[in-house]
This record gives C-alpha cells, structure tokens and sequence, in this order.
C-alpha cells in the first residue's frame, strides 16, 4: 500500500483530529484577518489571510488523504465515486495519493513562503520592480519541491524546516520590536512548536514514533494561536 | 518626527481623545488632543457625525449668549475603539 508517513498503528486517525484542529485554527485567523482587510484595505491583511487558507486547504488535503489511507470504507466511497473517471485500475492508482500528496506539499508550502514575506517589516520585503520575478521563481521551487518530496518525503519537510526557521526569526525580531507583546512572543512560540514538528516529521525514516511527536507538537503550535486569537479577539 | 497616521488611525486617535476626557470634549481641546488642523478635524467630525460615532451637543451657557458646543462619543464610537484595539494586537502578534 502506497504510504508517504509511517504512522505508527496506535496513532492511526489521532493525527486526522490533529490536523482539523489546526485546520479549524487557520481558518478562524485567516477570516479575522480578512475582516481587517476588509475594514482598512490594506493588502498585508489579505495575504496573511491568503497564507492560513492555504494552510487550512493543505490540512483538508492532508485529511482527506490519511482517511482514504487508514479507513477502508472510506476508501471503498472514494473508489465508488472516482470509478467513471479511473476506470478498473483505481485501487492500484498512485496517481489519486500523489496528486492529493502534491495539492497538500504545494498549499503548505505556498503558505510558509506567503507568512515569510508578511511577517517581514516592509523596508525589508521585495521592492515591486523585483517583485514578479523573484515571486514567480520562489513559486517554480515551490512546484519543484512539491513534485520532488512526492519520490523523496524528507525533501518536503527540510524546505518547511527552512520556511519556518525564517519564519520563527522574522517573528522573534518582531516580538523585540512590538516591546515584547506578549502575544507576539505568542506567536513566535507557536511557530516554533511547528517548526520542532517538521523537524520531527523529518526523522520519521528513523522511527515511527517521530511522527505521532511531530503531529503533538504541530498541534501544540495550533492550540497555542488559538489561544492567542481568542485572547486578541475577545478583549 | 512620527510617520504619517492612516485615516483609521486618525478616527482612533479622535475618538480616544474624546473617551481620555470623560466622553466628552469641547472642539478645541480636541482639536489639540488629536493633533489636527482645524479644518481636518472638521472633515473627519462631520464623517464621524454621519457615522453616528460621535455627536455634537449644544450647551446653553447662562452667563453667555451663544452656546457651547461638545463633542460627545457614543456607544459606536467606543465599539469602534474596542475593534480598533483588538486589531491593533493582532497586528502587533503577526507583524504586519
């Protein structure tokens, strides 16, 4: 059976849980942020948005994958409705897993590099001249990446490791300049715990066991903005 | 010298001016509270007027003729500082 994690048997379906709480997490944070967006109109809002959307779109994927993977009576309705289109060769298909595995690789990623740029100060992100360019060149890796990490997983998960170190240091230089906002050092720590996660993710080949560490301390990361959004939004 | 203040910021920084003062606040003392020009402040009382953020009382004065005009903050306009706050924090935590 074609399988890009090696979830350890006990741990089955407790990282679909994982993953819809984080799913539910960037989707609260994306909507506020489109609310303020629609309020002041200012782009940056927009695009932090765009980057939780499209992180909670890489958790369906990731869903959605794992529970055609572990449930057979969930992969029997997908085989049923995808039959007209696959034909007899469905259940041997690796072509469905892999695309699912790609959209998923290619929305995360799109949303790591999307919080990079947001999470700069504006003097330091990319002037407009360089702009389409430089964008259009981070978006070909992106692909590369994704295409790769279908053949090789840990590809994948050391380019999250690189996204999110410079995420987490982005969000640190931003905790020191907020006079150290307490939600902002919120925000760093959360993205640290999902950082830690990938890292995890990526010494699976090891052992199991650091998947079921890296899923707790992703969703560690989550439950940690979570907080921080309610504490923002219900002041 | 501070960088420039967004519209947003301006409403803001109004409609605190008024709430540091009680809820209330004579034109001028607002005026210099929010550190506008007196035909700026106009423009953005009458929007804030028309938005039923604040309102403008007149006050009969015993001693003198003319009334004394008061700008007062109404619920909206505090709801609006409420929202404004939280969305300053939330800009502060993510760094935008």
């Amino acid at each position: 059976m074609f399988r890009l994690f090696s979830t350890p048997g006990w741990f089955n379906g407790w990282d679909i849980v994982f993953d819809i709480v984080g799913l539910i997490v960037a989707f609260l944070i994306a909507a506020y942020s489109w609310r303020i967006y629609h309020i002041n109109k200012e782009n940056r809002f927009a695009y932090l948005s765009l980057a939780f959307i499209l992180l909670a779109v890489g958790f369906l994927f990731k869903t959605f994958t794992s529970s055609i993977l572990y449930y057979t009576p969930i992969r029997d309705v997908a085989a049923e409705v995808l039959r007209p289109v696959a034909g007899k060769g469905l259940s041997l298909s690796l072509i469905y897993y892999r695309a699912a595995f790609f959209l998923q690789m290619v929305t995360t990623l799109g949303a790591w590099l999307l919080m990079f740029f947001v999470s700069q100060k504006p003097r330091s992100r990319l002037k407009k001249f360089y702009e389409v360019s430089q964008i259009a060149l981070f978006i070909y890796l992106l692909l590369l990446v994704s295409i790769v990490s279908n053949f090789r997983y840990g590809v994948f998960y050391m380019t999250s490791i690189v996204l999110l170190s410079l995420i987490v240091l982005n969000y640190y230089k931003n905790y020191l300049n907020t006079n150290k906002n307490k939600r902002a050092l919120a925000v760093m720590v959360s993205f640290l715990f999902i950082l830690i996660g990938n890292i995890a993710f990526a010494f699976v080949f090891f052992s199991q066991g650091f998947y079921a560490l890296g899923e707790i301390l992703t969703l560690v990361g989550f439950l940690i903005l979570l907080i921080t959004y309610q504490k923002i939004t219900k002041r | 010298m501070g960088s420039r203040r967004s519209r947003l910021e301006l409403i803001f920084d109004i409609l605190l001016a008024i709430q540091n003062k009680g809820g209330r606040i004579k034109p001028t003392h607002l005026m210099y509270k929010s550190n506008l020009s007196h035909k700026l402040l106009n423009t953005y009382l009458e929007e804030l007027i028309h938005k039923e953020l604040v309102l403008v009382e007149e006050i009969q004065v015993k001693k003198k003729q003319s009334a004394t005009k008061t700008v007062v903050i109404t619920e909206k306009g505090l709801g609006f500082l409420a929202e404004f706050r939280r969305m300053r924090e939330f800009t502060d935590a993510f760094g935008l």
